[in-house]
């Protein structure tokens, strides 16, 4: 499954305060830093008390941030901190299972996407979903990338070949499958697998990008080949990743935001989550001193 | 030498001694022999059931010739024997059944895994499976005495003013509406046969990984959409099994079919006039059968049947070996 439910231990929770993130950036130290606050990283989705429930049982408890265009975000946190319930809400993809329910605002663009009239299949094709564990559909190599457009765009067969091109090509995928465009998804490799998934999302266009655990399931060196792609990616993107490597996180993401039993501990920069965080459980977590 | 018994030492002081050992592969062995010998005896079994069909054929086949399998005439009195309206019944009426009940099997296995509020998804399964517990006998008398009078009423004479008239296919609704006949022995069949391969659909849709489904909807598509294009593909193999199953089914089903059918050794173009399958035929026939040549024309047929569901299963396999091949996993 893609989410797990940790019992809540009461002598942990509740938590006094929560930390939240102004959605202006605090004042940059580093030059590095300087030089993003030039770019004028601007505000994708903002997050406001969001709640979630499985059940009675509440799996995210008022969380607050805000997402910034053309930047890697990353959820880190111990398993059943809500990380992966937090990204599922972007999408609201939980809404296949009626136990499930969200409260609060997600505003994309300033437009709130738990609003009930908002279209679910137009969301979804906005917002772009990678899973833990490759997941290629039943079909050939290029009907699997051509899906999403198929859907909601009328393309003519060159214009549809061009953008599959494009897209794995974004997803560096393009000359191990261009020979072999007709053969099926699943014949490729556990990487291979994943960077189809990826340019099978790329393709439609997206404006969010949510991966959760992309390369978990894959070997080291395609895991290299994942973060160089995220890395290429986040020009055009507004890339959320959910990763239980601390390094990955660190490598590959502007921004860290750590969780734990439902409540957003801390987000700032990735640097300053890693050098110098202000929260000692985020010191804890990072350190490897629980987690 | 010391070095030598030091494996069977060290394994002994594990705890188990010499004649423990020999004891445990002695219960191996017969374990394995006892399994086998089952697997075996079925086996054996259905040689001897072929056998047997071969043998009691044979004064069939001598006398009629491969023209048995394609002769219409059916005359007891002159003993004259053809197997060609059997054949025909048997497969027309199952081809009726399969085509009824597949898409309708479909619709609720579709229903049951991506649209059914969770409450209702255990009882309308279970309903559904009920269908299945239903004796077939109580669906003939369902069928000659409910079924076949409302037939003859409505829909008959609604298909024969309407696709009666269209050419060519007209021919398959044209003349008088009977009540009993070959489509409504399909008729029967379907609702036999629905709840095999609605049951086997449902699960083997359930078997598509949640995480693939999500990435279907994931990327916009609609509930159509998921199912068309991510959950028939996945469990496709599933499927050619479970309708394989209904139609092996709806092949030898006797007892409904041999209360609507009409039993007659005719083949006639219209599907609403009465005719006769294999199966319906034995059930009816075999006590009448006193010369050589009648039940050997009966046992005949039997094997018919028998090769019938052979070949169909055959089919499947060959059916199953191309898709899993083409997957290419």
């Amino acid at each position: 499954m893609t989410y797990e439910i940790q019992p809540i231990e009461t002598s942990a929770s509740p938590r006094p305060r929560l930390i939240q993130m102004p959605a202006v950036e605090p004042p940059k130290p580093t030059v590095a830093q300087a030089k993003e606050a030039a770019d004028q990283a601007q505000a994708k989705v903002e997050i406001k008390d969001l709640r979630f429930y499985y059940k009675a049982y509440e799996a995210l408890k008022g969380i607050n941030l805000t997402l910034h265009d053309k930047r890697v975000t990353a959820f880190i946190g111990p398993s059943g901190c809500g990380k992966s319930t937090l990204l599922r809400v972007l999408n609201r993809i939980y809404e296949l299972y009626p136990d499930q329910r969200a409260t609060g605002e997600v505003l994309v663009d300033g437009q709130d996407i738990l609003d009930p009239r908002q279209d679910l299949n137009l969301l979804r094709a906005r917002i772009g979903m990678v899973f833990q564990k490759p997941t290629p559909f039943p079909m050939s190599i290029y009907d699997n990338v051509a899906f999403g457009v198929r859907l909601y765009e009328r393309l003519g067969p060159r214009r549809l070949d061009e953008r599959v091109e494009e897209a794995l090509r974004r997803a560096a995928l393009w000359d191990e499958v261009k020979d072999k465009l007709r053969e099926s998804g699943l014949s490729l490799s556990g990487g291979q697998q994943q960077r189809l998934c990826i340019a099978r999302a790329v393709a439609v266009k997206p404006e969010i990008l949510l991966l959760d655990e992309p390369a978990s399931a894959l070997d080291p060196i395609s895991t290299q080949r994942i973060e160089e792609l995220i890395a290429d990616l986040k020009s055009d993107y507004c890339i959320v990743i959910v990763t239980h490597n601390m390094q990955q996180a660190a490598r590959s993401s502007d921004y860290t935001a750590f969780m734990y039993l439902g409540q957003m501990i801390e987000f700032d920069t990735t640097e300053t989550i890693f050098t110098h965080p202000k929260e000692r459980q985020t010191e804890d977590y990072i350190t490897g001193r629980f987690g | 030498m010391e070095a030598r018994s030091h494996g069977p030492a060290a394994l002994t002081a594990v705890g188990l001694a010499p004649h423990a050992m020999r004891r445990q592969r002695l219960g191996d062995t017969l374990f394995r022999g006892l399994t086998q010998s089952f697997a075996i005896g079925v086996l054996l079994l259905l040689g001897a059931v072929i056998a047997a069909l071969a043998a009691g054929s044979v004064t069939a086949f001598q006398k009629f010739g491969l023209g048995f399998l394609v002769s219409e005439t059916w005359n007891p009195v002159k003993e004259v024997f053809g197997a060609l309206p059997a054949i025909y019944g048997t497969v027309v009426t199952s081809l009726i059944a399969m085509l009824l009940a597949v898409p309708v099997a479909f619709g609720i296995a579709v229903f049951l895994t991506e649209l059914c509020p969770r409450a209702l998804r255990r009882p309308i399964g279970v309903l559904v499976e009920l269908l299945a517990a239903i004796p077939s006998v109580i669906y003939g008398v369902w069928g000659l005495f409910v079924m076949a009078p409302v037939l003859q009423t409505t829909l008959q004479p609604a298909l024969i003013d309407t696709l009666g008239n269209v050419p060519i296919v007209g021919a398959l609704f044209s003349g008088a509406p009977y009540g009993l006949g070959i489509l409504t022995a399909g008729l029967i069949l379907a609702v036999m046969v629905l709840p095999f391969v609605a049951a086997v659909t449902r699960d083997v849709f359930m078997t598509v990984p949640a995480m693939l489904r999500e990435s279907a909807y994931g990327m916009g598509a609609t509930t159509a959409e998921v199912v068309r294009a991510i959950v028939i593909p996945h469990s496709r193999i599933g499927i050619v099994g479970g309708v394989m199953l209904g139609l092996g089914r709806a092949l030898g089903e006797t007892m409904a079919v041999t209360f609507v059918i009409g039993n007659n050794h005719h083949i006639t173009a219209s599907l609403l006039a009465p005719g006769t399958t294999i199966s319906a035929t034995l059930a009816n026939e075999f006590t009448e059968a006193v010369s050589d040549t009648y039940t050997s024309s009966l046992i005949a047929l039997g094997l018919i049947l028998f090769v019938i569901t052979f070949i169909v299963l055959g089919a499947a396999n060959f059916l199953l070996w191309r898709l899993s091949a083409k997957d290419g996993a």
